[in-house]
């Protein structure tokens, strides 16, 4: 078996090729994809672009018909299907929470598939709905129907970390939550992702939800064929041809601003030039948290007429905004500039 | 508890009506050879008898073969064995007892095979429904969680068409109790000779008897069915 322990491995796709019998054109062809360890790369295409397929060829679910699939160094295609996926966490859309089985022998499910000793699922069922906010003496013995929807996808999400794999696909996982149930969902996940540091594939269609999460994105049309292979901040800044234009839609800057933090500019405003940080200079100027991205910035300017707005005692500019997506002028050094694009990945989370 | 216990209450009301109402009347020789202690416990035992061994019975054919019927390699041939079973209770039970009659003679064995080919259809039906009616997406996540194809049947799959397999199954009780009176036409016992007896010699206190008797035993199997249905149902749906 391939890593089983808590960190991610690497995923490498090589020519993974999925041809149906009766049908012209392959669902899947060809792709390669290199996945680095701890990494969240989203798929992210319109519907029937295959990209549900070529995820669930990793797992097995679908036999892929050409190709290999590595994790970790290992070949996935030379496992039996049944232990392979009983290391490899899987979250569905629909959740697919056993609605017979208690909570607690939800999340317990794939421990004792691996036969773990009750005791030890006993304390890892408690340590997951801790991990996931739920309490466990409240949540351990309800019904999955007892639970809200938003509830039963972070009990899916901590039955697929139950074992503790070092590879997780979701499948649209938060896709038929409502909106503000999905942000929140998004934004813990993203939180247990940092801590955790497992590799994990995420389909989507959503491209919003694809710049939120993905460490990187790989936007795929018809076929899975792999339009572009980047990340968020480097697919909105120079996205590879129309289709991935497209796929952006007309607001990649504001989009890309969304990507960075506002403490950026105001620390390097400090070392900087011209821009004055003492208190004065910041009066009569609307304020904004130093946690808050370029885009809430631009919009509190626009919000209240003003080229400039005050972050956490510093002045940041209109044209400093404009820089950081540019990557050139104002306060910014070129070593910075260069930089910008890398930002968000380390950065704004 | 209180609501299972109405229906045993009104049943052995209806019963006490009875015995007053029989106790009551001046009971001729005739009626007195069919109303006795002695012969109307040994009808009623003969009746349960072969309800009971028809279900048992029914339930070792048609849940397995179901389960077999509900895997996706045996799908297609589904439609052709509930084909089979609709065609055995679609038939008068009547005709169906004196076709074997005519073939294998009479008793409790042809009684039996005629209750088995008429009850099997609602327990074949349920429990392949019961099966295809699991909600993919649950299939979809065992399997992806690494469940084999036989800890999802065993785990998911069946425990979920439970409550559909048991609907079947009293549907089916229900029916072998009522049809079961027709056992008497291949001499083997049971309530419908008390009925018989009644029309035959224009008795109806004997009539009336047997004929309540068989409502009450059908009621009461009606309400053990659905006392086990909801014993039987895993918790949480």
């Amino acid at each position: 078996m391939f890593d089983t322990t808590s960190s991610g491995a690497r995923i490498e796709l090589d020519g993974l090729t999925k041809r149906y019998p009766g049908q012209a054109d392959p669902a899947v062809d060809n792709v390669t994809l290199d996945i680095p360890a701890g990494e969240l790369v989203v798929l992210v295409g319109p519907s029937g672009c295959g990209k549900t397929t070529t995820m669930k060829m990793i797992n097995r679910l679908i036999e892929p018909t050409s190709g290999a699939i590595r994790i970790g160094g290992t070949d996935v295609l030379a496992m039996r299907p049944d232990e392979l996926r009983r290391h490899i966490g899987y979250v569905i859309q629909q959740i697919g929470l056993f609605p017979h089985l208690t909570i607690a022998e939800n999340v317990g499910l794939v421990p004792g598939l691996l036969k773990w000793s009750k005791d030890k699922i006993a304390r890892r069922v408690d340590e997951l709905l801790d991990l996931v906010g739920l309490d466990p003496a409240a949540f351990r013995g309800r019904f999955p129907r007892q639970l809200s929807g938003g509830q039963q996808q972070r009990i899916g999400v901590a039955r697929a970390l139950a074992a503790d794999p070092p590879v997780m696909l979701m499948d649209e996982p938060f896709g038929a939550t409502d909106p503000i149930t999905r942000e929140r969902l998004q934004n813990e996940f993203l939180r247990l992702q940092r801590e955790l540091k497992k590799t994990i594939i995420f389909v989507t269609h959503d491209f919003e939800e694809a710049i939120k999460l993905g460490d990187r994105i790989a936007v795929l049309r018809e076929s899975s064929r792999i339009a572009q292979y980047d990340t968020p901040a480097r697919i909105l800044a120079a996205p590879a041809d129309d289709y991935v234009a497209g796929f952006i839609g007309t607001d990649a800057t504001l989009k890309r601003l969304a990507l960075i933090p506002v403490s950026l500019l105001s620390r390097s405003t400090s070392t900087g030039t011209t821009t004055g940080t003492s208190a004065a200079a910041t009066d009569g100027l609307p304020q904004i948290a130093g946690s808050a991205t370029l885009r809430q910035a631009l919009d509190a300017m626009v919000a209240h007429g003003r080229q400039e707005i005050a972050v956490d005692g510093k002045v940041v500019t209109f044209a400093q905004i404009c820089a950081s997506v540019t990557g050139e002028q104002a306060g910014l050094t070129g070593e910075q500039a260069g930089a910008a694009g890398e930002w968000p990945v380390s950065g704004v989370r | 508890m209180l609501r299972y216990l109405g229906t045993p209450l009104a049943l052995a009301a209806v019963l006490l009506v009875l015995y007053l109402w029989v106790s009551g009347l001046a009971l001729d020789s005739i009626e007195q050879r069919t109303l006795n202690w002695e012969y109307i416990h040994t009808r009623v035992l003969e009746h349960l008898r072969l309800t009971a061994v028809a279900t048992l019975l029914v339930v070792i054919i048609a849940i397995p073969v179901g389960i077999l019927l509900s895997r996706p390699g045996a799908r297609w041939l589904s439609p052709v064995v509930l084909g089979l079973a609709n065609l055995g209770q679609a038939t008068p039970a009547i005709g169906l007892l004196a076709l074997l009659t005519i073939q294998f003679g009479i008793g409790f064995t042809i009684a039996l095979v005629g209750l088995i080919a008429y009850a099997v259809l609602p327990v074949l039906r349920n429990t392949i429904i019961g099966i295809q009616q699991v909600d993919p997406a649950l299939i979809e996540a065992a399997r992806g969680m690494g469940m084999t194809r036989g800890q999802v049947l065993r785990r998911v799959e069946i425990k979920l068409a439970v409550p559909v397999i048991l609907a079947g199954l009293r549907t089916a009780l229900v029916m072998a109790v009522g049809v079961a009176t027709l056992a008497t036409f291949v001499n083997a016992g049971g309530l419908g000779d008390i009925i018989v007896n009644g029309i035959k010699l224009q008795r109806t206190p004997v009539l009336v008897t047997g004929g309540v008797l068989t409502a009450v035993i059908a009621f009461f199997v009606d309400w053990l069915g659905s006392v086990t249905e909801n014993a039987l149902r895993p918790r949480g749906i």
